[in-house]
């Protein structure tokens, strides 16, 4: 009877049940150990790395050396309010030069309250032209979203915002 | 939308000296964490975390990101072109995997 009435229900509770060990099976195998496949993360300044507290990242990207305001050479644009954390424009432009000797060789976009609150480092070459770089980002709440440009001579430069967000975006 | 769709985007034509804007998106999740019924159950760590760009086989864009780049990883970066010729861009992520593609830019 019970054939009779769900065709397929017995083997789609089935495959689910299959479906459900492989998934709990796979989680078991990539928490905690180091599969070959995950071999990548110890290069990535990303989670799993642990958290940090802004100064912190400060300190580690640049060593205490002094971070000049851009004054009005260094643009970001970004929203007053971001509906949606999970995905906030940003439209980086620098006023900055790009000659062989002296030109923006990373962006550092740094939102203070992320768990690890930089979020991407942007890396130019003087063949670049103009150190103009966009890109969307998660943030967690409110929160000053800050750019800093790392000239090769080591020269920095920051401007930052605060972007007020409504819903947060990295999952809760 | 399957996973690790490149898709580039230059404009149609340039002239010599013109610094060009690429534009790149990568279809990808950009996870920490593996979600059942809403609720996360476990570590996972998907996303991209490399991006390089080359033209014409010189590197001219690189980048590093986090999990705190937005799904579908959207990027816009500067070329100044001297000649006709390819921009090609890879992303890698922490799965060790790359998706790449590349784009005509003529004169």
């Amino acid at each position: 009877m019970d054939r009779m009435r769900e065709p397929f229900g017995r083997s789609r509770r089935r495959t689910l049940k299959l479906l459900g060990a492989v998934g709990v099976a796979a989680g078991a195998l990539s928490v905690g150990t180091l599969l070959p496949v995950e071999v990548a993360f110890a290069e990535t300044l990303g989670m799993p790395q642990p958290d940090e507290k802004v100064a912190d990242t400060m300190k580690r990207l640049f060593g205490g050396r002094p971070v000049q305001d851009a004054g009005g050479r260094l643009k970001l644009d970004a929203p007053l309010i971001a509906e949606n954390g999970a995905v906030v424009p940003l439209k980086i432009d620098a006023e900055l030069p790009m000659t062989k000797d002296n030109y923006v060789k990373n962006l550092y976009v740094i939102a203070d309250k992320n768990r690890r609150p930089m979020n991407a480092r942007f890396s130019l070459t003087p063949e670049a032209g103009r150190a103009s770089v966009s890109t969307n980002i998660r943030l967690a709440s409110t929160s000053d979203v800050r750019v800093i440009a790392e000239m090769n001579t080591g020269a920095l430069y920051e401007t930052k915002r605060e972007v007020k967000v409504t819903v947060g975006g990295c999952g809760g | 939308m399957a996973v690790g769709q490149v898709r580039i985007k230059v404009p149609e034509k340039a002239k010599a000296g013109e610094v060009v804007i690429v534009r790149v998106l990568v279809t990808h999740p950009m996870e920490v964490m593996k979600f059942k019924d809403g609720k996360p159950v476990a570590k996972q760590y998907n996303y991209i975390h490399r991006v390089e760009a080359t033209y014409n086989g010189k590197p001219v864009f690189e980048a590093e990101t986090t999990q705190s780049v937005s799904q579908n990883p959207l990027m816009a970066f500067p070329v100044r072109v001297m000649e006709p010729g390819t921009v090609k861009v890879t992303f890698q992520d922490t799965q060790g995997k790359t998706y790449t593609s590349q784009a005509e830019i003529k004169f």
